[in-house]
C-alpha cells in the first residue's frame, strides 16, 4: 500500500439554514434555540469530495470536527457521506471559544496525531461563522501546500501529486480558471460549486457498493468514533480555546437602519389603477434607448 | 515602537488592479490620518503589491492614498500563488530595513506591522487567514466598518478579568449572515499574566464595494521601494498549468433589467419563481437571487434548482456588483450585503408584505403585500399593455 491515499475531512457542525428547519426571531435575526444542528452545507460538500478519493483510490478517510459532544450527529453525517474510516472529536471546555487561530491550532493537532496525512479536505466556509479562515490557517500551521476554491481534483499516486482545478472570482472584473499541479501534502478547500465526475463503469459500481457500507457503518458509528480532550491531543492550552485567541467578540448589536437613500413611493397590493401606471412604466424605461 | 503603521495587501490579477484595492487604501488613508491627529504620530499607509511589471500599479497606490508602496517584481508572482505570496508578505512586513525605507520614520525597534487590511475575496480571504497564521495574530472576515479608539476592556482571559485600557484598538464590524446583526471584532494582546502575549498586526479582511476610494491625485507622492524576493525549490513545485479567463454565464452586468427575488418566495417557490420568470421575460430581464438563495434552502424541481439557486446569480456581497436601469426586489427583505449590490441601480422597485423591510429606503416604488397577489396582477397588465401594441 505504498501508494495509498490518506485522507482527512475537516467538518463543522451548524444551524440548519434550510426552509422548515430554520427558524428566525420577529427582527430578522437567527433564533438559535429553535433552529437544529447539522452537519453545515459546505462540510457535506467537502465530505463529497473525499468520498471520491475513496472510489478512485481506496483512500483511508478520517473525519474531524472540533464542538460540543453533540457534534457526533455531523460526524456521523459526514460518515454517510463519505464512508469514513474513523471519526475523531475534539472536545473539551478548554477549546470553547476558540476564534479560527485558535481553532486551527487544535485542529493541526489531531490531523498531526492521525499519523500520516496526504490530503486535507475543508468546507468553503461555515454558514454561521461564514469567516472561511480555518481551513487555510490549519494548512499553514501543518506547513502543508493549501488550494482554496477546487471544483475538482485528481492524484496521481506514483508521483504523489495532487491535480486541482480552481474558480477564483476577480471581483469586479472577471472570473479565472486555474488548474494547478502541488506536491501531497496538501489541503484543500472545496468550492461550492465542486463536481466530481466517475468515468468508468467500474468506478460507478464501486460508489454504489461503497455507499451501501457508508450507510451500514453510519448505523454503528459509535464503534468507529473518538473523543479526544486537550490532554488527549496533547496542546498547549494557551493557544486553543478563548487563551489562544488573539480575536475577541466585544460587541453584537443590530445594525442601525441606514438614512435611507430613496424615498419610496408606497403602492398597496390592492390598488389596480397604480399597479397598472407602473408596469406601463418599466415597460417604457426597458423600451426606451440609453 | 514596535508595532507601527497599516499595510495593505493591494490585489491584482496580472497588473488588472481589482476595485477592492483602492477602495482599502482609501479608507487607509482617512483612518491613518485621524489617528494620526488623534495620537499626534506620524504612521504611514504602505501598500504592498507582488506581480510581474506592475511599476504602474506602484504609482496608482500612490494617488490612491498610500505613503509608500513595497512591491516584489518577478515572473513567479504574476498571478496570485497563496504560498510564496504568504512567505513574501508576511517577510517584507516583519523586515525593518525595506519598511523603514517606504516610511522613514519606522522605529528602530520596529518587529511588525500595527494594522493590516486584505480584501475579503478570492485572493484576500485565504491570504489573510495564511499571513495571518504566519504572523501569530488576529483576524476578522468580511469587515464593513472601521474605527480606532481607546478601549476599557475586562476579559476572563485577555486581562484575567481587570478593567484594562487597550490604546489604538482597531474596531472591526462585521455584518453577520443574516445581514441584521454587527459584530464588533477586537484583537487584543494578552495582559493576564499567566497568558502575556502580545498580538500584533490587528488585521482585517474588508469586503469589496463598501469603502469609497480617494480621487486619484496625480501629485501625491510616495516612497516606492523593491523588495527581492527569495524563493524555495519547494514552493515552486506548486505550478499553475492552466489559466483561463472565463466570461460570466449569467450576464446580469451587462442586463438593462435585473428582477431578483429572495426568501419572501417561501410559501410557495415553486410556483412563484414561475411568475418571477414571467416577469422577467416580459421586461427582457435578466433573473437575479439573494444570497441565502444560492444555498439552496428549499424543495424545488431539479431545474429551477439549477438554473436559478446558484452562486452566479447572486447580488451582493458574495455575489456581483450591478447597476441596471430597473432593479426589482422581490421578497428581499434588503440585508446590507444585498443592497450593496444593487444601490446603485438607476431606478428600484421592490415587492415585499413588510412595511418596514430596510429594501423600502432603497426603493424609488415600494409595492406592499405578498408576492403572490401582486405579481400575476403586475404581469397581467404589462401583458396587455405588450399585447395592445
Amino acid at each position: 500500500m505504498g501508494n495509498s491515499i490518506n485522507v482527512a475531512v475537516m467538518i463543522k457542525l451548524e444551524p440548519d439554514l434550510s426552509e422548515g428547519n430554520v427558524s428566525y426571531n420577529p427582527d430578522g435575526t437567527l433564533n438559535r434555540s429553535q433552529t437544529r444542528s447539522i452537519l453545515g452545507a459546505h462540510s457535506a460538500i467537502a465530505s463529497r469530495a473525499a468520498f471520491y478519493s475513496k472510489v478512485l483510490y481506496d483512500s483511508n478517510i478520517k473525519v474531524c470536527t472540533m464542538g460540543p459532544p453533540t457534534a457526533d450527529v455531523a460526524l456521523k453525517q459526514s460518515m454517510e457521506i463519505c464512508n469514513a474510516d474513523e471519526l475523531h472529536l475534539y472536545s473539551d471546555r478548554l477549546f470553547a471559544g476558540a476564534d479560527t487561530l485558535g481553532t486551527a491550532e487544535a485542529v493541526k493537532t489531531g490531523i498531526e496525531r492521525m499519523g500520516s496525512i496526504d490530503l486535507v479536505i475543508s468546507g468553503h466556509r461555515a454558514v454561521d461563522g461564514e469567516t472561511g479562515q480555518t481551513g487555510p490557517q490549519t494548512a499553514w500551521k501543518l506547513g502543508f501546500n493549501f488550494l482554496g476554491n477546487v471544483i475538482g481534483y485528481s492524484i496521481d499516486t506514483e508521483t504523489r501529486t495532487l491535480h486541482a482545478k480552481r474558480l477564483i472570482e476577480m471581483q469586479g472584473l472577471y472570473n479565472v480558471l486555474e488548474e494547478l499541479e502541488c506536491p501531497l501534502p496538501a489541503l484543500i478547500s472545496i468550492d461550492p460549486s465542486y463536481k466530481e465526475r466517475y468515468t468508468t463503469v467500474s468506478q460507478r459500481l464501486k460508489y454504489v457498493r461503497l455507499q451501501k457500507e457508508a450507510a451500514a457503518r453510519a448505523q454503528n458509528y459509535k464503534q468507529f468514533f473518538k473523543i479526544w480532550t486537550a490532554k488527549d491531543l496533547g496542546v498547549d492550552p494557551k493557544y486553543v480555546g478563548l487563551p489562544g485567541s488573539p480575536t475577541i467578540v466585544y460587541k453584537v448589536e443590530r445594525i442601525p437602519k441606514a438614512k435611507a437613500s430613496r424615498k419610496a413611493k408606497v403602492i398597496d397590493s390592492s390598488n389596480a389603477d397604480e399597479l397598472n401606471d407602473l408596469g406601463k412604466k418599466l415597460l417604457e424605461m426597458v423600451n426606451s434607448k440609453g | 515602537m514596535k508595532y507601527q503603521h497599516l499595510f495593505v495587501c493591494f490585489e491584482h490579477d496580472d497588473g488588472n488592479p481589482l476595485s477592492v484595492s483602492f477602495e482599502m487604501l482609501g479608507e487607509a488613508r482617512r483612518l491613518i490620518d485621524d489617528f494620526n491627529k488623534k495620537y499626534s504620530l506620524d504612521e504611514k499607509v504602505i501598500a504592498i503589491i507582488l506581480g510581474h511589471n506592475i511599476r504602474s500599479l506602484c504609482s496608482e497606490a500612490i494617488q490612491a492614498g498610500a505613503d509608500g508602496v513595497i512591491f516584489s517584481d518577478h515572473p513567479e508572482l504574476r498571478y496570485p500563488k497563496i504560498v510564496i505570496d504568504t512567505k513574501i508578505i508576511s517577510s517584507i512586513v516583519r523586515d525593518r530595513k525595506i519598511v523603514s525605507e517606504a516610511a522613514q520614520n519606522t522605529s528602530p525597534d520596529y518587529i511588525k506591522p500595527r494594522y493590516m487590511f486584505f480584501g475579503a475575496d478570492s485572493i484576500g480571504r485565504h491570504l489573510s487567514s495564511t499571513v495571518l497564521a504566519e504572523l501569530e495574530s488576529g483576524l476578522a472576515s468580511d469587515v464593513n466598518k472601521l474605527v480606532i479608539d481607546d478601549v476599557i476592556i475586562t476579559h476572563e482571559h485577555k486581562t484575567k478579568g481587570k478593567a484594562e485600557k487597550y490604546e489604538k484598538t482597531l474596531f472591526m464590524y462585521r455584518p453577520d449572515f443574516s445581514g441584521f446583526l454587527w459584530t464588533q471584532i477586537l484583537c487584543l494582546d494578552n495582559k493576564n499574566p499567566e497568558l502575556s502575549r502580545e498580538y500584533s498586526p490587528q488585521a482585517g479582511s474588508i469586503i469589496p464595494g463598501v469603502f469609497q476610494p480617494l480621487k486619484k491625485d496625480a501629485t501625491r507622492k510616495g516612497k516606492i521601494v523593491e523588495y527581492e524576493p527569495t524563493f524555495s525549490g519547494r514552493d515552486l513545485k506548486i505550478r499553475i498549468t492552466k489559466r483561463e479567463v472565463l466570461k460570466s454565464e449569467i450576464p446580469l452586468e451587462d442586463k438593462k433589467a435585473v428582477v431578483a427575488f429572495g426568501r419572501g418566495i417561501k410559501d410557495s417557490p415553486e410556483t412563484n419563481i414561475r411568475l418571477i420568470e414571467q416577469l422577467a421575460k416580459q421586461l427582457g430581464a435578466e433573473v437575479a437571487i439573494s444570497l441565502p438563495l444560492s444555498k439552496q434552502p428549499y424543495k424545488v424541481s431539479e431545474s429551477i434548482k439549477s438554473t436559478y439557486f446558484i452562486p452566479a446569480r447572486v447580488v451582493g456581497t458574495s455575489g456581483k456588483k450591478i447597476s441596471p436601469k430597473l432593479y426589482i426586489a422581490i421578497g428581499i427583505s434588503g440585508a446590507v450585503q444585498h443592497i450593496v449590490g444593487m444601490k446603485e441601480s438607476d431606478f428600484v422597485v421592490s415587492i415585499n408584505s413588510d412595511l418596514n423591510a430596510p429594501i423600502k429606503d432603497e426603493s424609488d416604488v415600494f409595492i406592499h403585500g405578498r408576492l403572490e397577489d401582486v405579481l400575476p396582477a403586475l404581469i397581467d397588465s404589462i401583458g396587455k399593455l405588450k399585447g395592445g401594441k
